[in-house]
């Protein structure tokens, strides 16, 4: 039966070549099984070819994230030099403004603990640095020289509570002494509470005593006390340098300690 | 060789002591790790190894620091004799009272300095803050736990090294 059926198709579709009913019924019934197979192996090779393209995105997003690093690295370098740059023509700037040739000295080491307050300088006895010699930045004074190596010095910070210096408050010429007061910056001793002192008044040396110039600035007034009791009121004085972050400082070569000496043997006489 | 080894290692904590470590921010302050090698000598060594040490190291500290030549080997010599002669009696031997002690020492010290300032040179005294002597002596307390772990293990490395150096050779056997 199923043979006599399947011969009469076939004698059908051979005579006259129409695309009969049954062939119609024939395609509908295979065409949505191509559309099927043929979507499914198309979004196969679409995945394929994305997850391709992806690996050269991947790629190319690799070498485009490390050029940003190198160029930021770069740019981090460039902002530094130009940092260094500022700070070295500021340098240059007050080393042609001072009165007197100064010596360049790297801080190498600075105190570790609590009760000095010292730093260490590459500068010695062979770059004819002698005790008594005072150190200056920028922004004002640093401190004294108290011992030399044949390469390095000691210098005794002017924060130190064993610095003591000749001061007056810049605006009216009113003399005081600056004691170091260590992380709290400086104590100005010895004024009397009539003076006119005012928070942010310029404080500078008074060149009295003979080892600082005068004029040089060591820092403003941060805080007043006038106590009930005593003559001379507590003036607290934040300094100009920043000593934690002291790079270089300059040396004035001036013998000063020995030229008082010698004024002062000469008085004698 | 222990002296030596222990020699360096002081050396060493002077260097980064007075450089890298300085540019730890101020409010963090900075430990004295110079004085916690000074105790943990004196808890390990013998007297006349560890005198040496510890004058050496104060030496070397006061040439680089100091300002009165002499006040910080002094200050270390006498911690050091203080500690040796608290620890002859065996139960401060124990590693629970050694870190306290350091503490208390350190302690002790801030206000020995002080005295010594104010006895000898009052016109330099800086200004006293319990609040400061307490909080830099919990910062050598909480540096001490590490840095004695660290000594601790140098000391026990080199100290069987020695044993091993000094391992008795064995004779061969004789022949009947």
């Amino acid at each position: 039966m199923i043979l006599v059926v399947v011969g009469m198709l076939l004698l059908a579709s051979m005579l006259g070549g129409r695309f009969g009913t049954p062939h119609q019924l024939t395609l509908d019934f295979i065409g949505p099984l191509q559309s099927a197979v043929t979507r499914t192996f198309s979004g196969i090779a679409v995945l394929k070819n994305d997850y391709i393209a992806f690996w050269n995105v991947r790629e190319d997003n690799k070498r485009l994230q490390a050029l940003v690093d190198k160029y930021l690295a770069e740019l981090g370098e460039y902002r530094e030099a130009y940092s260094i740059y500022l700070h070295l023509q500021e340098l240059l700037a007050f080393k042609e403004n001072l009165s007197f040739e100064p010596l360049a000295a790297r801080v190498v080491g600075k105190e570790p603990a609590y009760w000095y307050q010292t730093i260490v300088v590459d500068r010695g006895k062979k770059d004819d640095v002698l005790e008594g010699m005072v150190a200056l930045a920028p922004n004002g004074v640093v401190g004294q020289v108290i011992h030399t190596a044949e390469h390095y010095s000691k210098i005794l910070l002017a924060i130190a509570p064993s610095s003591a210096i000749d001061a007056m408050i810049q605006k009216n010429r009113v003399r005081g002494i600056i004691k170091g007061a260590g992380e709290n910056g400086y104590v100005l001793q010895y004024v009397l509470k009539n003076a006119d002192v005012e928070v942010g008044d310029h404080i500078v040396t008074a060149g009295i005593g003979g080892l600082f110039p005068a004029g040089i600035p060591i820092g403003k007034v941060s805080k007043i006390k006038k106590k009930q009791r005593g003559m001379f009121q507590e003036i607290e004085v934040q300094p100009d340098i920043d000593f934690q972050k002291l790079e270089l400082v300059f040396i004035d070569p001036t013998d000063r300690r020995s030229m008082l000496e010698s004024m002062n043997l000469s008085n004698e006489r | 060789m222990l002296v030596f080894a222990f020699w360096v290692l002081g050396v060493a904590l002077i260097v980064a002591q007075t450089t890298f470590l300085q540019y730890l921010p101020v409010w963090l302050a900075r430990p004295d790790f110079v004085f916690i090698l000074v105790t943990f000598i004196a808890y390990r060594f013998a007297w006349i190894p560890g005198v040496v040490l510890v004058f050496s190291l104060g030496w070397i500290i006061d040439v680089v620091a100091g300002i009165h030549l002499g006040i910080y080997p002094l200050t270390c010599l006498v911690v050091f004799a203080l500690l040796k002669g608290i620890t002859a009696k065996r139960l401060i031997k124990e590693s629970t009272f050694q870190i306290p002690l350091v503490g208390l020492c350190y302690f002790l010290m801030q206000i020995f300095f002080y005295f010594i300032y104010s006895v000898l040179l009052p016109e330099e005294l800086p200004e006293w803050s319990w609040v400061v002597a307490f909080q830099r002596t919990a910062l050598v307390v909480v540096s001490a736990i590490p840095l004695f772990i660290l000594f601790n293990s140098l000391y026990e490395y080199i100290q069987k090294r020695r044993l091993r150096g000094k391992a008795p050779r064995r004779r061969p056997p004789k022949s009947i």
